[in-house]
């Protein structure tokens, strides 16, 4: 009689959670239908800034995605092997990011029903190009490296054993997958930094150090959506089961990677004051003085890097789930600012062209109101896609490798000292 | 007979892959080729002098090229610049595409809807593009406008400044200036001078009340172009950049009369 009333009030919540944000996704449905029958006018784009926030959406769907890689790359070639489970969830979001960074290019490009033009017709010289034929592989990549994941759900093996049979066999291909996509994701986490980079008529873009910073950011912030997202289902769903301490070692991490990012952020921006070069300290000045300066000073450097990084590395507080939580979604936001910064301190200076007479003239951005309202229906169905795949995937499954793992290495060295 | 069956069904695939492997590798290479098409094989090299010393900054060129491009009010593919002033006159800088021979926009547009024609200019196919703007955002001059909503209804332009000549661009895609190429195509079929003759020559050279703005083939010694950059000093916008514009600018010096 109580575990028949205990059952559906254990659900309700989650069903409320799943309505919340199928909500929030419709409203913003709403919005992209207005989109795409009126036009980009309905944004707050312009000629002097026409990538804004749908464009920092998709930099920052791809930069969270990033652990993906990183962790399959850790287990497959790097024999890592006790981090499996966490490579699986690491998929998981990797595949729900690179959904979402499509999603929002549908949105921002001006002919959304052309998308396909982009596969047909190649320029090879653009790095958009590279970036874009990357990121189609590696979507298709993450898709194979999903089927196993799917194939051992109960509800997929029952209803259709053949397909997960033939799904679970992937599983063999997971090294060669591994490698696959450890080297189209260095390619284009780092080349979308280039994508920036090239542009001669951006001085505060131009210049290499942004391919670097792209996929250090990423790096870190992949990884920190990984653990943190694993952390918040074990807390809210008995559907998952978390081993702490991958999640803490991976934390641990997560922090040394901060540091290098914090050292070449550091050179980054300093090397701009050695001399005066226009437009780019013009630009330094939107970022550490103007516009953009509480986004840069507070979210990017302070909260996103500087404070994270000293709650990851400081055993005493990185053993804190609570604290390391905190560590993690900061890192996360950081990384978002850090992409908004980047997109818009290109834009919000521009050049003029008279001759003897390059000086600088400004503009400012802000979203409008149905930027914010699909973009916040993008990340909903993120969230949302987790949330069933916790439930309905066992994508946070810490359970059996971890234990299974612990006994091995024991007597596994005995032997070895013997001899 | 089953494994028969089995094996030239096989191979059938096998085959039907191979020649769709080697289609669409095919395709994309004469696509690629022509993408990539040799500049400098054409006989022609188009370039535009600007004389600041005579423009007066009446926008004539702009409303010209609006009514012969069909452009939208809200977009100037040339627009005309105040640039101070010397020797108690005011100067401006029209500002057309700079057709660059190493053009930003050509060079980062991923479907190559922006290319190098084999004359040198640089022109937009506007039913590739994807509209990412990213040309936009790679381009130093401004010489680019999106079309964020869709340009419908009659061009205030039109009939007092000319007729449309070309399509007007759907919404979604960026636009510029293209130098007039189609009166130049036609013109030099009709066997016209482009420069000489007002039928082959861009819109707003021909509108242009002051003669401030010259077009010819730098190809060509004896074209106006060519011996105005021989004889006066000149310069191009942002030349620092390496992109070498196709637009040159005659200064306005307190001496200078012409």
């Amino acid at each position: 009689m109580m575990a028949q009333t205990a059952r559906p009030r254990r659900l309700a919540p989650f069903w409320l959670w799943v309505g919340a944000l199928g909500a929030v996704m419709a409203a913003a449905a709403v919005g992209g239908v207005i989109v795409l029958w009126k036009g980009l006018v309905v944004t707050n784009l312009n000629d002097l800034v026409p990538w804004g926030l749908w464009i920092t959406l998709d930099l920052s769907s791809i930069a969270l995605s990033a652990g993906a890689f990183l962790l399959c790359a850790a287990v497959y070639l790097l024999g890592l092997k006790r981090y499996q489970p966490v490579a699986r969830t690491a998929t998981f979001i990797g595949l729900i990011g690179y959904s979402m960074a499509m999603l929002s290019l549908f949105m921002d490009i001006g002919q959304p029903f052309r998308f396909w033009k982009a596969l047909i017709f190649w320029n090879p010289h653009s790095v958009m190009w590279e970036v874009m034929m990357c990121i189609m592989c590696y979507f298709t990549v993450l898709v194979f490296e999903m089927m196993p994941i799917v194939a051992q759900a109960g509800w997929f093996k029952g209803r259709w054993p053949r397909l997960a049979g033939w799904m679970s066999g992937v599983h063999h291909y997971a090294p060669f997958l591994a490698l696959v996509g450890l080297g189209l994701s260095s390619l284009h986490q780092s080349s979308l930094g280039a994508v920036y980079g090239v542009l001669k008529a951006r001085p505060i873009w131009y210049k290499p150090d942004l391919s670097v910073l792209f996929i250090l950011s990423a790096g870190a912030a992949g990884m920190s959506l990984t653990v943190l997202a694993s952390m918040l289902a074990g807390r809210l769903t008995s559907k998952a089961r978390v081993d702490d301490r991958l999640l803490e070692r991976i934390a641990f991490v997560v922090g040394w990677v901060l540091v290098g990012y914090l050292y070449f952020r550091f050179w980054d921006a300093f090397a701009m004051t050695y001399t005066y070069w226009p437009g780019r300290n013009e630009g330094l000045g939107i970022l550490t003085n103007g516009q953009l300066a509480f986004n840069f000073w507070i979210g990017e450097i302070l909260l996103g890097a500087l404070v994270p990084a000293v709650l990851l590395l400081v055993p005493r507080f990185r053993r804190q789930p609570g604290l390391r939580m905190l560590a993690l979604a900061l890192v996360v936001g950081g990384v978002v600012a850090y992409r908004w910064d980047i997109n818009l301190v290109g834009q919000l200076i521009m050049l003029t062209y008279l001759q003897n007479e390059i000086v600088a003239r400004y503009t400012t951005y802000f979203p409008a109101l149905i930027e914010w309202v699909v973009a916040a229906g993008i990340a909903a169905y993120g969230v949302l896609a987790f949330s069933l795949g916790v439930r309905f995937l066992n994508i946070v499954d810490h359970g059996q490798p971890a234990e299974a793992e612990i006994p091995v290495p024991v007597p596994a060295f005995s032997p070895a000292a013997g001899d | 007979m089953t494994k028969q069956r089995r094996l030239s069904r096989r191979a059938f695939l096998k085959t039907a892959a191979a020649v769709g492997v080697a289609s669409a590798a095919g395709l994309q290479y004469a696509r690629w080729a022509r993408a990539s098409g040799p500049v400098g094989a054409s006989q022609h090299r188009w370039a535009m002098v600007i004389d600041q010393a005579k423009c007066t900054g009446c926008g004539y060129c702009t409303l010209a090229c609006r009514a012969h491009n069909d452009v939208s009010p809200d977009i100037a593919w040339n627009r005309v610049i105040p640039a101070g002033s010397v020797g108690g006159q005011p100067v401006f800088v029209p500002r057309p595409c700079m057709h660059c021979e190493h053009a930003p926009c050509v060079e980062v547009c991923m479907v190559g809807a922006s290319y190098y024609r084999a004359d040198g200019i640089v022109m937009m196919d506007y039913d590739k593009c994807i509209g990412c703007r990213y040309c936009e955002v790679a381009c130093p001059y401004g010489a680019r406008a999106f079309n964020w909503e869709e340009f419908t209804g009659p061009n205030p332009a039109v009939p007092q400044w000319g007729q449309p000549e070309i399509e007007r661009r759907p919404r979604g895609v960026p636009e510029k200036c293209s130098f007039c190429s189609h009166r130049i195509d036609r013109g030099l079929a009709l066997g016209l001078t482009p420069g000489v003759d007002p039928e082959a020559t861009p819109a707003c050279v021909v509108a242009c009340p002051a003669k401030a703005r010259v077009f010819g083939d730098l190809n060509d010694p004896e074209s106006e172009v060519s011996r105005l950059l021989a004889e006066h000093p000149h310069y191009r916008l942002r030349e620092d950049l390496g992109t070498a514009p196709r637009v040159y600018y005659l200064p306005a010096r307190e001496e200078a009369k012409r």
